[in-house]
């Protein structure tokens, strides 16, 4: 059980990769796109046990890295520091659903702020674009609109049914 | 396993995956994207090519419905506006085939062999960057179609890109915008060079060497750069120049591509080393920018001249 929960999980981090560099080639409002992957992987998150969220975070960001010309780990960097911090939270989350909302919108919002940082440190000239602040606040908007089309069904197709044994690993 | 007292397991993993993800970026940086990094990134987008090929059929529809709602908002004026481009082009369609009746006159008067054409292939855009801070875009023709490293590549605009990587079915092109980008340019109408620099997105910088440049509104640019061939358009002198103390002329120009909405490309042929080959213009004396913008080499000439090296 544990080990199909986790096969649904890689299968829509590689969807949600797939999906966040087709979808969004020329359908960007306002020139910016949802950060999609980085949506899924805190959907995905929120139900698998702690290790296993840590290591689907930094596997769909090395898997990002991969798919993207910048340094190699850096997206994975910035998406297991996603898994870590929804691992703390979402037992919140949990408990006021009214949390999820605000908090989706940080936790992108940082993502996508520590992952400009971190290029510009390693030379990617991230903070150079002049149009920083709007593709870290546009995302993380679109991010808040699609949760909850993207939310619910990943926690139809590997939420618990009853007790939280996933999170105690 | 040991691991001090307070830390629970998980924390212990975050810690050594953070550390495992810095050592890679250490690694890939020193490696320059070649090495292991390299060869990862050139098999995982070879295996992950057909599966964006899957997405992206299933998802045109989808683009393509959202894309006409938008389109509608503003057809009337765009309608309007058409229709005074093509009357004037047509007018200039006039005046450059009567143009091109005396060039061709002209080089059979002086025996001149005319330039010859650029092979080109035409490609679809399969794919963009994960995150709108990457500007690049995945095209579906790779190395067997014969695309290699720092091709250009074009839209019927103008210049949209290079190609900085090459797997056998895809390329990756890195758009104009990248802040990493800088391309040198030629004013066509007063023929005064400059670099344009990508700022991620939206208008580029334009930035000119000689402070008694005039440039207006509307300025066409064309690629002056070793590593294109000279004259393809690029972008149009959006803001007039204002001269910043003594050094250069600052302003912005748009991309003459339609770099939101690129769907069709074509990749030029066309490799540096054929700078100088016959059918090039007369080689000039390349242009020396200021040095800046750290770590990004710009090569850089004017016509299609050899240009010079710069590794800042």
């Amino acid at each position: 059980m544990k080990w199909r929960r986790t096969a649904v999980a890689v299968a829509l981090v590689i969807l949600g990769a797939a999906l966040q560099t087709t979808l969004f080639v020329r359908l960007r409002p306002f020139g910016a796109s949802p950060a999609l992957a980085l949506l899924i992987t805190l959907a995905v998150t929120r139900h698998l046990g702690r290790v296993p969220s840590l290591l689907v975070g930094f596997s769909t960001g090395l898997l990002l890295d991969l798919l993207s010309e910048s340094a190699l780990g850096l997206w994975a960097l910035v998406l297991t520091t996603v898994a870590f911090a929804t691992v703390r939270l979402r037992r919140r989350f949990e408990d006021d659903v009214t949390l999820l909302v605000p908090g989706v919108f940080l936790i992108s919002f940082a993502a996508l702020a520590m992952y400009a940082l971190l290029g510009t440190i390693f030379g990617e000239q991230t903070l150079a674009d002049a149009q920083v602040v709007r593709k870290m606040l546009l995302p993380a908007v679109y991010n808040v609109i699609l949760t909850p089309l993207v939310l619910p069904p990943i926690t139809r197709l590997i939420g618990e049914r009853g007790g939280r044994p996933g999170w105690d690993l | 396993m040991w691991r001090p007292s307070g830390i629970d397991r998980s924390t212990a993993t975050f810690i050594g995956l953070v550390l495992l993800s810095l050592v890679m970026v250490t690694i890939d940086l020193r490696a320059s994207g070649e090495g292991l990094g390299g060869t990862l990134r050139d098999g995982v987008q070879t295996a992950f090519t057909p599966v964006q090929k899957a997405a992206t059929f299933v998802t045109r529809p989808v683009v393509g419905f959202f894309e006409g709602l938008s389109d509608l908002v503003g057809i009337r004026d765009e309608n309007r506006r058409l229709r005074l481009q093509v009357a004037d082009l047509e007018r200039q369609l006039a005046e450059t085939e009567s143009l091109q009746r005396r060039v061709e006159e002209l080089e059979e008067i002086l025996a001149i062999e005319p330039p010859g054409e650029l092979d080109t292939v035409a490609a679809r855009v399969l794919a963009t960057g994960p995150s709108d801070f990457d500007a690049i875009r995945l095209i579906d023709k790779g190395r067997r179609d014969g695309i290699t490293v720092d091709m250009p590549v074009i839209d019927e605009g103008g210049l949209v890109g290079r190609v900085v990587a090459v797997t056998e079915t895809s390329a990756r092109v890195r758009l104009i915008t990248d802040p990493t980008m800088r391309v040198a340019v030629r004013v066509e109408r007063t023929g005064e060079t400059g670099i344009l620099t990508g700022r991620g997105g939206g208008l580029l910088q334009l930035e000119m060497f000689n402070t008694q440049a005039a440039l207006i509104e509307g300025d066409l640019l064309v690629t002056a750069d070793g590593r294109f061939p000279a004259g393809i358009p690029v972008a149009r002198v959006t803001e007039k120049a204002e001269a910043e103390v003594g050094f250069s002329l600052i302003t912005r120009a748009a991309p003459e591509a339609e770099l939101s909405r690129v769907d069709y490309v074509k990749v030029l042929v066309f490799t540096s080393d054929q700078v100088g080959a016959p059918g090039s213009e007369e080689e000039e004396e390349p242009v020396q920018p200021p040095l800046e913008n750290g770590g990004t080499e710009t090569t850089v000439g004017t016509g299609t001249g050899p240009g010079t090296t710069l590794s800042p």
